[in-house]
């Protein structure tokens, strides 16, 4: 198990060093900040000293050598733009982020997974087609929309929610104030939609596959109760897929809560990382992206060491 | 019922005494930084300006009046005498002097990344005659010295000196009537009331700034209540926040002008198409047969939704050399394609036409309209709309043929737009950095910088419109299209005051 984990952290450091290289290069290449740092009126004189003060009239290869050696000291470098270190600015930002892909997770996961098991069940009934044909909206309509829509009705018409902002925070997190968890309901939901959908879809399936092998039928035809057969022989081998797709969905939810965040005004990791590649700023987007790559990695790991628990047969 | 009413009163007496009043504004853009000598952009400079003071301040149409500066002298072309006002504080108790004010000005021209380089540029030194007394010198004799102090927001020497950039770009310490509580970056900023300010107690207690970047959740915001004033008001919402009793809306003239300019420097324009391998922008009358053909008045009405202003020179009517006899001609395509035939295009030419598309109010769609109303003279023109991240850094290095872009006289005075779009290119002399079509007139060099250090108000105009009368009517050295509006949503509760330089000043709405 240590070899494997060691083995593991060796393979991320190198996916995250050439993460790193691509970004650097990519921003290197896509032009000048200082154009964009300074006003109009600004002089060719102060455009070199800027360019100069931030040290982006160097070489790539110079340039680059610079960001290693801040790395190693633990240093990514200081925003071009907010002019703060690049890891202070995305850790700021990133408990708002986390905070909206954990509960939206938590949700799709609670509802959507009973739900699948109960369309699964009786297929035909007309509970099971209503829950698909929801979930089939859920997957359809964009996320934009479906934002707007609760903004509209439930903000605008029928004032019960705030429309935008994070409310108030406590330990790094709105979900511990009243105020907080009223700001949250929209943007969670919103984010959650697709995610529910396509985890009752999943459930559902794996359900139906597994519900037809011999081994439930032997334990159907010994007697054992529905309830036990459902909830534990059926249910636990139509896992291994489900995790996978959650954990790959996790990742997505972190790195893509955009559209959700440009929606509700939520300061969150998506708007700054969007605004941070409009401004060329380039210590914010290599910061992000490694930290983003890095959360990829552990909840791959994660998944790998779950496959254990949930099949024996597994071994990492 | 009568209880019902008792109690009501009893209530809204409650709620004109205890509760604190609290100004919420919802913003398009936030503040990258709270330190006021960074970034020099306007959202940022706008947030500040509620707790910094300058020396002199704009007033609601950008003329200048007093703030720290109690009064001014300028006994001579190149000195400026300015005395300060007494008994003013910073938030945390340090008497504001003389040390201050040349300690700001010092850091500015020291500080290599700072953007308000240019507006100290051509102040030499700055020395203290008494505590309440400081003499300024000019590198020339200077006439926009005042209106350029108008962005030099006063620091506090003894707490900022020998902080990092770091520390200082999160404690915001002025003098003005707010006084820095907490920032959640991308989310709030939040201020509240300096009880000593100079000016008397603000009106309100508390004053949140909310950064609501997306058109709809900002009118959303502003429906729903939750926030007093929104700027930058999508213009398709206009009409149901009009709709509603409890709102006003407000439309203020901007600065800002968006124009086209082009490559009047090239043989071989990179970018352009022509039958004879030559670059026709180099002919004035191809430059004014654009100015002809380009239907502004539609732009207005179907792109702008009404919210813009028609243009025909640098700078509206505001800005100190305005000149009033200068018309925008009537569209008139049939007179454009009988200027694009005398210079020998009577079949037209193609063209790339950059533009960005996150930059200024409906950019990609005004190019589009640009280059429909161009193709009915036969101009093929091919619009480039690209993220401003791209477009910026390739126009500065004059990798285009044809660009849309805009500039704010951010000063209120001429000058700013003719030093750096219609000065020929000059770094040494620090001139002509956004003139990137490279349009080049002796005759408007000279009268730039002798007006650049005319120190007699009346003169001075007369410079600049003989400088703005040949760049614009005779050599049409940029084809204007439109001067932005700015337009504000605010509650009926308060008195909203909207300003030519789009800063939200709180201390002035009630």
């Amino acid at each position: 198990m240590l070899k494997y984990i060691l083995n593991r952290l060796f393979h991320s450091a190198i996916v995250m060093f050439v993460i790193s290289f691509i970004v650097f290069f990519i921003m290197f290449k896509a032009g000048d900040p200082v154009q964009l740092l300074l006003p109009p009126d600004a002089t060719q004189q102060d455009v070199i000293e800027m360019r100069h003060a931030l040290g982006i009239d160097q070489s790539f290869i110079k340039q680059y050598e610079a960001f290693l050696r801040n790395v190693a000291k633990g240093n990514l470098g200081n925003s071009f733009v907010y002019g703060q270190p690049a890891l202070d600015v995305v850790f700021e930002r990133l408990p708002a982020t986390l905070e909206l892909s954990v509960l939206a997770m938590i949700f799709s996961i609670i509802f959507g997974v009973p739900l699948g098991i109960i369309a699964s069940i009786r297929p035909k009934a007309w509970y099971s087609k209503a829950i698909m044909f929801l979930s089939l909206s859920g997957i359809s309509v964009p996320v934009f929309w479906t934002g707007m829509v609760l903004v509209l009705v439930f903000s605008v018409l029928l004032g019960w929610l705030p429309s935008s902002g994070r409310g108030e925070v406590y330990l790094f997190t709105s979900a511990f104030t009243w105020d907080g968890i009223k700001h949250l309901i929209m943007p969670v939901l919103t984010l959650s939609f697709f995610q529910l959908a396509l985890i009752l879809r999943l459930t559902r399936t794996g359900m139906m596959e597994v519900m037809m092998q011999d081994y439930i039928k032997l334990a159907t035809a010994k007697g054992v109760p529905r309830r036990v057969v459902v909830y534990y022989h059926a249910l636990k081998n139509s896992l291994i897929p489900l995790i996978t797709v959650i954990g790959i969905q996790f990742g997505q939810l972190v790195a893509f809560t955009i559209v959700t965040e440009t929606i509700f005004a939520w300061p969150g990791t998506g708007k700054l990382i969007i605004d941070s590649i409009q401004n060329l700023d380039r210590p914010i987007v290599v910061a992000y992206l490694l930290i983003i790559s890095f959360i990829f990695v552990a909840i791959n790991f994660i998944v790998d060491v779950l496959y254990t628990f949930v099949d024996p047969r597994v071994r990492v | 019922m009568k209880r019902l009413t008792v109690a009501v009163a009893a209530l809204a007496l409650v709620g004109t005494m205890g509760v604190a009043k609290t100004l919420k504004v919802g913003l398009a853009s936030g503040a990258y930084t709270m330190d006021p000598q960074a970034f020099n952009e306007t959202a940022t400079n706008s947030i500040l300006s509620n707790i910094f003071d300058t020396l002199v301040r704009f007033d609601e149409n950008i003329k200048v009046h007093p703030d720290l500066a109690e009064s001014w002298t300028n006994p001579e072309p190149k000195v400026w005498i300015i005395k300060l006002r007494k008994g003013v504080k910073f938030h945390n108790g340090n008497a504001f002097n003389a040390d201050d004010v040349v300690f700001t000005f010092n850091r500015i021209k020291n500080w290599k990344k700072s953007g308000f380089k240019g507006k100290v540029s051509m102040i030499d030194k700055v020395e203290k005659i008494d505590d309440y007394t400081v003499k300024f010198i000019t590198k020339k004799a200077f006439p926009v010295f005042l209106r350029k102090l108008t962005y030099v927001n006063m620091l506090d020497k003894e707490t900022v000196e020998g902080k990092s950039d770091e520390w200082i770009g999160l404690h915001p310490i002025g003098t003005g009537p707010y006084k820095f509580v907490l920032w959640r970056k991308g989310d709030q900023i939040k201020f509240k009331a300096n009880p000593d300010y100079w000016a008397g107690k603000p009106k309100f207690d508390d004053l949140i700034f909310r950064v609501l970047s997306n058109n709809a959740t900002r009118t959303a915001a502003i429906l729903s209540g939750e926030v007093d004033i929104i700027n930058r008001v999508p213009v398709v919402d206009v009409n149901r926040i009009k709709s509603n009793d409890k709102l006003n809306t407000f439309v203020k003239p901007g600065l800002r002008l968006i124009y086209l300019q082009m490559d009047q420097f090239r043989e071989k324009s990179p970018y352009v198409k022509t039958s004879d391998g030559k670059n026709p922008f180099l002919d004035v009358r191809v430059r004014r047969a654009l100015y002809y053909g380009i239907n502004e008045d539609a732009i207005i009405k179907f792109i702008m939704k009404g919210f813009a202003a028609p243009a025909a020179q640098f700078h509206p009517d505001v800005v100190v050399g305005y000149d009033p006899t200068i018309k925008r001609v009537k569209y008139d395509p049939a007179k454009a394609k009988k200027l694009l035939a005398q210079a020998g295009y009577p079949n037209g030419f193609s063209v790339v036409l950059d533009a960005p598309n996150n930059r200024y109010i409906n950019d990609a769609q005004i190019a589009q309209a640009v280059a429909s109303s161009l193709a009915k003279i036969g101009i093929k023109v091919k619009v480039n709309a690209t993220p401003k991240s791209s477009f910026f850094p390739r126009t500065a290095k004059q990798d285009t043929s044809f660009f849309l872009i805009g500039w704010a006289s951010s000063d209120g005075d001429g000058s700013s737009m003719l030093d750096g779009v219609v000065h020929s290119k000059d770094d040494v002399k620090g001139y002509g950095r956004y003139n990137n079509g490279k349009y080049s007139n002796a005759d408007v060099d000279r009268l730039i910088e002798e007006s650049d250090a005319n120190m007699n108000p009346a003169s001075r105009v007369k410079e600049m419109r003989e400088a703005q009368q040949i760049a614009i009517v005779k050599d049409q050295s940029i084809i204007p299209l439109h001067y932005q509006v700015d337009i504000y949503a605010s509650s009926k509760k308060i008195k909203f005051v909207p300003r030519t330089d789009s800063r939200i000043w709180a201390f002035d709405i009630k």
